[in-house]
């Protein structure tokens, strides 16, 4: 069927149930190819490295989704590299209680890998960005000297030894392959969860945390989830390191391991799978070039990342993107096409209405919000004006659950709306956009519309994982729907575009294109106009009465006069927090109150 | 440094200003001249502040600006104090944790340390209502006394140009005017103003000349004892509806 | 016993909380947390054993030249980890580059210095006692640093210029005062404190590169509990720390200690992520 969407469909790879397009699949089957001969022309010692390698990817693919999708700082997880090499071998050597076959010691330290990565990673939900890397490093610390004290069990200083897998891998080679399948199982994994709703939503976070929220996504699950993955892959990374090690003590984690994890991800860029994995590779192989570098490697790691934070933020992922360094047409015109609105938001859903009772709300001894009665409904555009420090802002921030009101209810067809559940909005259809947009720079437009929808897509987190075909099914709906959205706004042609190269105001439309995967029953709209040429707010406003007309109710909220009095049918203005005058544009227009409060008479 | 007869002593030329990739300011000719009021209007938006942040060099800016006869091109507001144009932010933000002396004091920081005692004198005298609170914290002043004291420490450097943001912004009537007086016996005693102000019959009450800014550019400039004033400026600021492109019969009616 | 505890805790305390207050100054200057803090507490202890033990030099003299060296590495902090990164929209390049800055200066030290911990001389020729210098070395140090720090905010014009900086560095800047000298200063001025706590603490801690983990992370808990900014906050809190870590020392021993201080960390984080004096911040959107 030749959709919209259709046509813009890039040529596309199968790989194994994940669908690459051709130009991304190349390094990844060339790294496959050379993974898999490798042997024949590689020596021992450079096996070795090789298998060290791949043990070290094993672990920094789970931790990549924390670090450089999550954004999250957690420097100290070489702990569940030890949590998980000691709990193999331990439990392979039977020193604690009977030996058990390596493969299941190794999946029950998988488990206890999830667990404790969960323990480490709940704090992130409650701390600042610098206190959460501080209590990563202090977790660090703490299992190291568990790992010394707890002698009965860990041979504290003493050491213990490492497990032997089961023929045919315990040759040399038959474990290079078995951890090199376990390396390439976990890069196609951790694709999948970054090609997933589940990868754009971590973005999300990462970068526009409030949009995040606001498009229904709970950091709380998400990260939670990712903790556990993460930590059952680094536990798995630890028994594999213990078998390649053939012997360990508390000494080998130190944290320069940690260190050398954390800077291949931010090395090989952050919201990639390639750049952390060539990253990982050269970190590992690097000190293996001059016997004088072994000594300096943690050093050098550190330059590297200084040079990268300071010249190259992006990373290695930033450097082989050539795509993105294309230019892009200079004077491009942003051309709505609103006549597509009923293919993406359907019939227009019964009309309702969305009412604030006697609102009111302080912040400090200012009443920002001082008794307020509005009514939005279904299919009409209703402004929202005044002068600065009105509580205009405040009043769309309280209706989409960011603020609290301490009196007073928000009401959708007279339910009352919880307070404070900013995540929950998306739920019952309330969209809405920022003052400033808030985007995820480093990754597409097309990317950026698709988190909108993260709330329609039905697969699970393992069926991401794994790319099963309910996964396949939640992509392709997500990837159609964001492009006619995408082509309602008029920007479709920018679609793989990363989007911190657009203006800003393309950004406004973007943002506005995200809002509308959610087919939203009201769309709250935060000075949608600021920025904006006469011509683009012209299109604009076409574009929101025509949005309205397909049934939505709208609350915008505006310092710009045009815009207000050419689109809305009712107007509410407001004066420190108090509704001064309600009516219909030509009523608000010549009422001498708003004129002055306006204009500061 | 000495301007030459008729310059202004401030002029700037197709400024243009804004925050990362949102442009502001499109072009702004503005200029005034030495002891002159000029009063700076306009709706909210209109990149007022985003003005008097760019001839202070609190933002980066483009375009070209001359103060007291020299080009301000890459100015730090440092800079700028140090020339004679004092910039008296939004908002009232004096530093609460410290005393009404010491904030005066720290906007004489660059002056020898016996000058920063008398110019601090001088400018207590002017206000008296801070003076009586000298050694008490900032935090204890009302809003408007802090303004007050805002504005004292504008003054402390003896600005050939004074640029006040919305000084009456959360004031009371009388603390207005008490504002409002001091411009004016600024601008007897020699200084130039440039005045934002929402309150428009004050601040053209006070003003020789205004400027009106919309949507960043000036739409309109009058010396105030020009007529029909007051309507040239809403006509200026609030257009008559159906004026956008693209829309027609398809709009609500009203 | 009790004694023993009381002096060895309370000076560690007081190296803790020095290092408390050089992330405060730090952060009052840039509103951000440099990973730095603890690693100048290492390089006091390492260059005080290089200057006095090794090279001989007097110990006037070398107690000078390691402040300098503190000082010259705050600067250094913050012309290439955090100037550059203030700059940018994504806020927490900040946490990447202090790090990378931290762990290039350990590992040299550790390559150059060496991996073990070496002693630290003894700066005077007094006999041991209960009482012993080790102990009050950085007890005094400490108590001189609250002094010179009140006295500097509240007879010196840069002192409250500093306070001016940390309260509203907008309306700092509009008033004309120089911003990014101001800034300098504050880090030169932390910079120098953390190598004062290393100095003063280096009989106890001996000259080793790994203190640099160590206090930074035992240097960070005392503001975390004690509120962001706030030096008497990273006193009470660095003292109740450096009590509490010698008597679980006793207790239940060295590994035990450790778990237990991290693990009241923790708790107090998350039950109150502002620390027990901090306000909590309210959201932006």
């Amino acid at each position: 069927m030749d959709t919209p969407a259709a046509q813009w469909r890039v040529p596309e790879v199968r790989l194994l149930g994940s669908t690459l397009t051709a130009g991304a699949a190349m390094p990844f089957l060339a790294l496959l190819v050379v993974g898999i001969v490798f042997p024949l022309f590689g020596g021992g010692y450079w096996g070795l490295i090789a298998t060290r390698a791949c043990v070290y990817w094993v672990l920094v693919s789970g931790l990549n989704l924390i670090v450089g999708f999550a954004g999250q700082i957690a420097i100290g997880w070489v702990a569940l590299l030890t949590l998980g090499a000691y709990t193999t071998s331990v439990l392979a050597a039977g020193n604690a209680m009977p030996a058990l076959p390596p493969f299941a010691a190794l999946a029950i330290a998988a488990v206890a890998g999830g667990l404790f990565g969960l323990i480490i990673g709940l704090p992130a939900l409650r701390l600042r960005t610098f206190y959460f890397a501080i209590t990563t490093l202090g977790f660090a610390t703490i299992v190291t000297q568990v790992a010394l004290a707890w002698q009965s069990v860990t041979g504290g200083g003493v050491g213990v030894a490492g497990p032997i897998f089961p023929q045919p891998f315990s040759s040399q080679w038959g474990f290079y392959y078995l951890c090199f399948g376990a390396a390439a199982i976990c890069t196609w994994m951790t694709a999948n969860v970054a090609a997933s709703r589940f990868g754009r939503a971590l973005t999300a976070i990462r970068d526009a945390e409030v949009a995040a929220e606001a498009s229904g996504i709970s950091k709380p699950g998400l990260l939670t989830t990712v903790f556990v993955f993460s930590g059952a892959l680094a536990a798995v990374a630890g028994g594999l390191f213990a078998s390649l090690q053939s012997y360990i003590t508390p000494d080998a984690f130190t944290l320069d391991l940690s260190v050398l994890f954390f800077i291949a991800i931010l090395i090989g860029g952050r919201g990639s799978i390639l750049g952390p994995l060539l990253g990982t590779i050269l970190l590992t192989v690097l000190p293996e070039f001059a016997a004088p570098l072994v000594a300096w490697s943690t050093f050098l790691y550190a330059v590297l990342l200084l040079v990268i934070v300071l010249a190259v933020p992006g990373g290695i992922a930033e450097l082989l993107d050539f795509k993105n360094r294309r230019p892009l047409e200079s004077h491009r015109a942003i051309v709505p096409r609103p006549e597509l609105l009923h293919r993406l938001v359907g019939t227009a859903p019964d009309a309702g209405a969305l009412t604030l009772e006697r609102v009111a709300l302080n912040f400090g001894g200012v009443r920002a919000i001082d008794g307020l009665d509005l009514e939005i409904r279904s299919g009409q555009v209703h402004g929202l004006i005044g002068p600065n420090g009105s509580g205009k802002t405040t009043t769309l921030n309280v209706i989409s659950g960011y603020y609290a009101q301490q009196s007073g209810s928000v009401r959708l067809n007279g339910a009352a709306l919880p307070v404070l559940a900013r995540h929950r909005r998306a739920h019952v259809r309330i969209a809405r956009t920022f003052q400033t947009p808030r985007i995820v720079g480093s990754a597409s437009v097309l990317q950026n519309v698709m988190i909108g929808g993260t709330i329609d897509g039905r697969a699970t987190f393992a069926e991401a994982m794994l790319s099963l075909p309910r996964h396949r099914r939640d992509e392709a709906m997500l990837h159609d729907a964001a492009m006619l959205a995408l082509a309602t706004v008029g920007l479709e042609r920018l679609a793989s575009v990363r989007a911190d190269r657009l203006q800003h105001s393309e950004l406004r439309f973007i943002e506005i294109a995200r809002a509308l995967m959610l087919r939203p029953a009201f769309l709250l709209l935060d000075e949608p106009a600021a920025g904006l040429s006469a011509e683009e707010i012209g299109r604009l406003g076409a574009l929101l009465v025509a949005i309205a007309r397909a049934g939505t109710g709208l609350l915008v909220v505006e310092h710009h006069p045009d815009l207000i009095f050419d689109i809305c049918h009712h107007i509410t203005v407001l004066n420190l927090g108090k509704m001064l005058a309600a009516g219909t544009p030509a009523e608000i227009r010549s009422h001498r109150e708003v004129v002055n409060a306006y204009l500061g008479g | 440094m000495p301007i030459l007869a008729g310059e202004p002593l401030l002029l700037a030329a197709g400024l243009s200003a804004g925050y990362g990739k949102i442009a502001v300011l499109h072009g702004v000719d503005l200029k005034v001249d030495a002891g002159e009021v000029v009063a700076l209007l306009g709706p909210n938006g209109a990149g007022k502040t985003t003005l008097l942040r760019a001839l202070s060099g609190l933002l980066p800016w483009t375009g070209s600006l001359r103060f007291a006869g020299r080009e301000l091109a890459g100015a730090t507001p440092r800079d700028t104090v140090k020339a004679g144009l004092a910039h008296v932010i939004e908002g009232h933000r004096v530093f609460t944790q410290l005393t009404v002396l010491d904030n005066l004091l720290l906007a004489a920081y660059d002056l020898p340390r016996g000058d920063r005692a008398v110019r601090v004198a001088e400018v207590l005298e002017l206000f008296p209502e801070i003076a009586a609170k000298n050694h008490e914290s900032a935090a204890s002043l009302s809003g408007g006394q802090q303004q007050i004291l805002a504005v004292a420490q504008g003054l402390v450097r003896r600005p050939r140009l004074l640029m006040l943001d919305e000084p009456s912004a959360g004031l009371s009537p009388v603390l207005v005017d008490r504002v409002l007086v001091v411009v004016q016996r600024l601008r007897d005693s020699g200084t130039a103003v440039l005045l934002v102000e929402q309150l428009i019959q004050k601040a053209l009450a006070l003003a020789d000349r205004v400027y009106a800014l919309a949507r960043g550019s000036i739409v309109l400039e009058a010396e105030t004892s020009e007529p029909d004033l007051p309507l040239r400026l809403e006509q200026a600021y609030l257009p008559i509806a159906g004026r956008l492109p693209h829309i027609g019969a398809s709009l609500p009616p009203g | 016993m009790v004694e023993s505890i009381v002096s060895t805790g309370v000076a560690i305390g007081c190296v803790y909380a020095l290092i408390g207050i050089t992330y405060n100054v730090m952060f009052s200057a840039s509103r951000v947390f440099s990973f730095t803090a603890g690693t100048l507490g290492m390089l006091g202890g390492v260059l005080g054993a290089l200057f006095i033990g090794h090279m001989g030099v007097p110990v006037a003299l070398g107690f000078l030249l390691v402040l300098v060296a503190g000082a010259v590495f705050g600067i250094v902090t913050e012309i290439v980890a955090v100037r550059p990164v203030l700059r940018s929209l994504d806020q927490h390049l900040y946490v990447l580059s202090t790090l990378a800055l931290a762990l290039i200066v350990q590992q040299f030290t550790a390559i150059e210095w060496g991996t073990d911990a070496r002693p630290f001389p003894r700066l005077f020729d007094l006999a041991r006692g209960a009482f012993d210098q080790q102990f009050w070395l950085p007890m005094l140090a400490c108590a001189a640093v609250i002094v010179g720090l009140e006295l500097l905010y509240r007879y010196t014009l840069v002192g409250r210029a500093f306070l001016a900086i940390a309260e509203d560095t907008y309306a700092a800047r509009a008033l004309g005062l120089p911003e990014r000298r101001l800034r300098m200063a504050s880090y030169a001025l932390a910079g120098a404190i953390g190598a004062l706590a290393g100095f003063a603490g280096g009989e106890m801690l001996l000259a080793f590169f790994g203190n640099a983990p160590l206090l930074t992370f035992y240097g960070f808990v005392p503001v975390a509990l004690g509120g962001m900014g706030s030096n008497r906050g990273a006193v009470v809190a660095g003292l109740l720390l450096g009590l509490f870590q010698q008597a679980s020392n006793f207790l239940v021993g060295g590994i035990f200690a450790s778990v237990a201080v991290f693990s009241v960390f923790i708790i107090v984080l998350l039950v109150r992520p502002e620390g027990l004096a901090g306000t909590s911040l309210q959201r932006r959107v």
